[in-house]
């Protein structure tokens, strides 16, 4: 066997062999690293999704599918890595901080990210059937250990039982209609079961559609997909649900954006419809839920719902500017969202964290800067300029006027206000009320990382959008 | 035109972010710094502003000083700037009005004072920007650049139900702004611009129903900000609750963002729309003259009274916008600058007593012009202002305001006028209430005057008062091209009209002059 072809045949899942051997030497180094030994994975681990993303600018784009059609690593599947490293790196950030303070860092935790990271990658450039339901499930079985792994804590557990029977139901949905269109075309490549479809009862090509999709929203968590989100988000440990309420949300919309663009294309006006009407429930629902909770982390948890809402505006209002948004608002969402969980890990209460958002006043008084790079967040979260959520939120809206869905676009809107009033809770409470005793707020170098370069990436692109825009229009080009 | 190789009205919109970054490195116990700081930059920005009035071109209706840059290329949003005779007032006016209230909190705030600072220097950028930016993206961007600071300034340095008041001005406004922003985004999906003079180039090609929905998209936004009966209810709660600073910026510039909106945008893109609306408006304009009038005599709170009162002026300036006569219109911008004035200088009026003895109840004062003098001199300039006092700046706006909107409807014009007689009411009442009769409340006794700083405060705005009442004529010629270019637009009959009333000899635009002349006249004799 000609090892240099093999070899060069292997180039674009460069990035993913990087992380696999990122995740074979944490194993290492967390098993013989002695007392320090997670901690040390935990840099392997970061140093490895580093080293992915290197890997992912230098790795060649297949230029078509490659491994018997079931991949093709086209500029729209390296922009999805790019979210998925980015959310991972943040990830590991604060879980320095958050298992520090716990006292009980589980080491497994860097292994298991960066393999989760390989099946959420890999499914980004799916593009038959089977590698998809292998890499969704891969990441999907990991997802639950991440959630359940903090033992110290029984909502921990709850999130991973929950998250584990609501998570199988989807898959099983999700295979369904696979099967269903399977069966009407004999095909598992994307675009032979287009082909195949073009003549196909168009019925059981609508339920097969709408079984997949189902378990697709149910891993994006969309209205009425949702019900484990909230409970899941809250229970898992906090650098985790940042995690899981982005890297699989990028993963997932990938998938649905490839299947609805190619496997469904005959299909658009239904998907389009269907799509519609679950941004405005979703965002609606996400917001109103989120206005009357008391906990940082459960309002966190419904507002990163209501933001797959308006990301799904982007997938409503079909078309490349549409799917360029998309992609835009993800990229930006990882950060606002990380920063966002970051919050909570900032205010000590007792052993652990103040997880109220009365334990985050007189932030700005303690920490001036903090709180300003927190101010930009929260704005960047309710879409208000000069910051990338605005830009996001602006892409989005634009496309969907562009399609006439100018309801679409006034929800969102309308939404966007909505959501400010939670936001803002955690505005008044740094700079307008005084500090309680019950909490401490310390200042810890990962948080800061994460909150600073979080910060400056909602001020950045929200004056110089092109920055980001630019690319993320080139990455769906010829999808 | 440049300042230090920067064009000028980047120069003036960013200048103020100078100042913030540097009162961000100051440490903050420096506190006589940080005001030097702000003070200094606040002036200089002043001056700027003038240098900017000395190279414009008075007679001409084009916009000036036009800066042209891609910004979102993809999207065809641009960096676009440029100033006519309108914006170029309000401008003027944001940045006296941004001077004086950081000169007036010199002693008002004691806490925090660099995130104080910082705001206020915030606040001006989005002011000054949203006057001059002619692109529609970048307009949105600054018109919410300016909630942030002041929801801040109430929430932090407010009175007692400041975070009620704070969240609810944020809420209301930024509904106003979304909804504007979906307007934006279905004019873009016809114009495929954001540009404001290429769509005027281009005409109004919406379909009649898209440009009625459009223009209430605008309407609400800009009402809200106006703020108009029966979008008010945020208005009173946040002047109440702010800063006195807080107070004049919002009463002096904010409000007049939404006026504003309307003659930039609302008139010219949507001429048909808007002269569907007219009546509606006219008739929501009417209510918060009456309406504004009517609470503000009944309010125990000085400030609220201003408040209140503002209502009912910005509904002068509503009316004579949806006048849609070069005369009303004209009336309509020099009015906005003129409550401006007034307005402004009253909240400083009750920032200074407040200073003094911690409440605005009017019950608590009475015979004070016996302990202030100076305090009731100014005072008294300033009721006169607002009241609409012929020599007083008043005057020419509510005159000019009420004789354009004449010809189109004298019942209008008589409602509006009831609402001059009560706004005399109300502000006479409160002078005689507060300044008249025996000091009897033993706390005023040792009320000192004015100091050097609170009259250098005022002298400024009095000067205006005077001036403008005086010899108006420099700012309305200013107007004049703009305002006539706008009313062809939205009001073509007018003109028409007018060219064959007079026939032949006389050109159009003689009777807005004429009608110029009297109003300048009229004021000039007494």
């Amino acid at each position: 066997m000609d090892m240099s072809a093999f070899a060069s045949g292997l180039k674009p899942l460069a990035p993913e062999i990087v992380l696999l051997a990122a995740a074979a030497a944490a194993m290492f180094v967390h098993l013989f690293g002695g007392r320090k030994g997670p901690r040390k994975a935990g840099w392997v681990s970061l140093a490895g999704m580093a080293a992915a993303g290197a890997a992912l600018l230098w790795a060649p784009l297949s230029g078509g599918e490659i491994y018997a059609g079931s991949l093709n690593v086209d500029p729209f599947a390296v922009f999805i890595k790019l979210v998925v490293l980015l959310a991972g790196a943040l990830t590991i950030l604060l879980s320095f901080r958050f298992f520090g303070v716990e006292r009980y860092e589980p080491g497994e935790i860097y292994i298991l990210m960066p393999l989760a990271m390989i099946g959420m990658m890999v499914s980004a450039s799916t593009v038959d059937l089977i590698s998809t339901y292998v890499a969704f499930e891969l990441f999907a079985i990991i997802s639950y250990i991440l959630a359940g792994l903090f033992k110290k804590e029984r909502r921990s557990s709850e999130a991973g039982i929950k998250y584990f029977f609501l998570g199988t139901l989807s898959s099983g949905l999700m295979l369904l209609g696979m099967a269903l269109v399977f069966g009407l075309t004999g095909e598992t490549n994307y675009g032979a079961i287009a082909r195949g479809l073009a003549t196909a009862d168009s019925h059981f090509a609508l339920a097969g559609m709408i079984l997949f999709f189902s378990g697709l929203f149910f891993k994006a968590a969309m209205v009425p997909f949702h019900m484990w989100a909230p409970d899941v988000y809250e229970g898992a440990p906090t650098p985790m649900t940042a995690f899981l309420s982005t890297a699989p949300k990028a993963a997932v919309f990938a998938v649905l954006i490839r299947v609805m663009v190619v496997i469904f294309a005959g299909y658009t006006v239904q998907w389009s419809a269907i799509l519609f009407y679950l941004a405005l429930l979703t965002m609606f629902w996400g917001n109103l839920a989120a206005l009357t909770q008391k906990n940082l982390k459960r309002m966190m948890a419904y507002s990163s719902i209501a933001h797959s809402g308006y990301i799904v505006i982007g997938l409503a209002a079909w078309g490349e500017r549409a799917r360029a948004a998309v992609l835009f608002y993800l990229f930006v969402y990882v950060f606002m969202n990380a920063a966002a969980f970051g919050l909570v890990l900032i205010v000590r209460r007792g052993q652990g964290f103040g997880e109220d958002v009365d334990s985050l006043r007189g932030l700005a008084r303690k920490a001036p800067f903090t709180a300003a790079a927190i101010v930009i967040i929260l704005l960047s979260l309710a879409g208000i300029p000069p910051t990338a959520g605005f830009m996001g939120k602006y892409f989005l809206f634009l496309a969907a006027v562009d399609k006439g869905m100018i309801v679409l676009a006034l929800a969102g809107a309308l939404n966007s206000v909505i959501s400010l009033f939670y936001y803002f809770r955690i505005g008044r409470a740094m700079f307008m009320e005084d500090p309680s005793a019950e909490t401490t707020l310390e200042s810890s170098l990962p948080v800061g990382v994460v909150l600073a370069v979080s910060a400056l990436v909602c001020f950045v692109l929200g004056i110089l959008p092109a920055l980001l825009s630019n690319f993320a229009a080139a990455s769906v080009l010829g999808l | 035109m440049t300042i230090f190789g920067i064009p000028i009205l980047s120069f003036i919109t960013f200048f103020p972010l100078a100042g913030l970054v540097l009162i961000l490195v100051l440490p903050g116990r420096k506190e006589k710094g940080v005001k030097l700081a702000a003070n200094i930059v606040a002036g200089l920005e002043f001056l700027a502003t003038l240098y900017l009035l000395a190279g414009f071109r008075g007679g001409s209706g084009e916009m000036q000083f036009v800066e042209r840059a891609p910004w979102i290329k993809s999207l065809r949003v641009q960096y676009l700037m440029g100033i006519d005779g309108i914006s170029l007032l309000l401008v003027l006016l944001t940045s006296l009005l941004s001077f004086i209230a950081i000169l007036s909190s010199w002693k008002a705030v004691q806490t925090r004072l660099k995130e104080y600072y910082i705001f206020l220097l915030l606040l001006e950028v989005g002011m000054i920007g949203v006057f001059v930016s002619l692109d529609l993206i970048l307009f949105y961007v600054f018109w919410e650049i300016v909630l942030v600071p002041m929801y801040f300034l109430i929430g932090i340095y407010g009175g007692e139900r400041r975070l009620y008041a704070a969240i609810k001005f944020f809420l209301y406004t930024l509904f106003g702004s979304v909804m504007m922003l979906v307007g934006i985004l279905v004019l873009f999906s016809r114009y495929h611009t954001f540009d404001w003079t290429a769509m005027l180039a281009m005409g109004s090609i919406l379909p009649a129903a898209l440009q009625t929905w459009v223009f209430l998209a605008f309407f609400l936004g800009f009402a809200i900000k106006v703020p108009m009966f029966p979008f008010h209810t945020w208005l009173p709660d946040a002047h109440v609750e702010a800063p006195t600073a807080g107070s004049v910026i919002l009463a002096g510039v904010l409000l007049k963002m939404g006026t504003y909106g309307f003659v930039r945008f609302s008139l010219p893109l949507f001429p048909e729309a808007a002269r569907r609306f007219v009546p509606l408006v006219a008739v929501l304009a009417l209510i918060s003259i009456v309406y504004g009038a009517l609470v503000s005599l009944m309010q125990k709170d000085m400030k609220k009274l201003i408040a209140y009162s503002s209502v009912s002026h910005m509904g002068f300036v509503m009316l004579g916008l949806f006048a849609l006569t070069p005369l009303a219109v004209k009336g309509a911008v020099l009015q906005m600058i003129n409550h401006g004035i007034s307005t402004g200088a009253l909240f400083l009026i009750v920032g200074v007593i407040y200073e003094r003895r911690h409440t605005r109840l009017i019950s608590e004062f009475g015979g004070l012009s016996s302990r202030m003098p100076v305090y009731a001199a100014v005072f008294l300039i300033i009721t006169m202002s607002s009241i609409g006092l012929p020599g007083l700046n008043g005057f020419i706006g509510e005159f000019m305001i009420l004789m354009g909107v004449f010809p189109v409807n004298p019942l209008w014009m008589a409602i509006a006028a009831t609402g001059i007689i009560l706004g005399a009411g109300y502000m006479l009442w409160l002078y005689q209430r507060v300044m008249f009769g025996k000091l009897q409340n033993p706390a005023n006794e040792s009320l000192k005057d004015l100091s050097l700083r609170e009259f250098a405060v005022f002298l400024p705005l009095v000067l205006l008062a005077f001036g403008i009442g005086i010899f108006p004529k420099p700012i309305l010629d200013v107007l004049d091209k703009p305002v006539e270019k706008i009313i062809r637009i939205v009001n073509p009959e007018f003109y028409e009209k007018e060219a064959a009333a007079l026939s032949a000899p006389a050109g159009p635009g003689t009777e807005t002059a004429g009608a110029n002349k009297r109003a300048a006249g009229r004021s000039e004799v007494r």
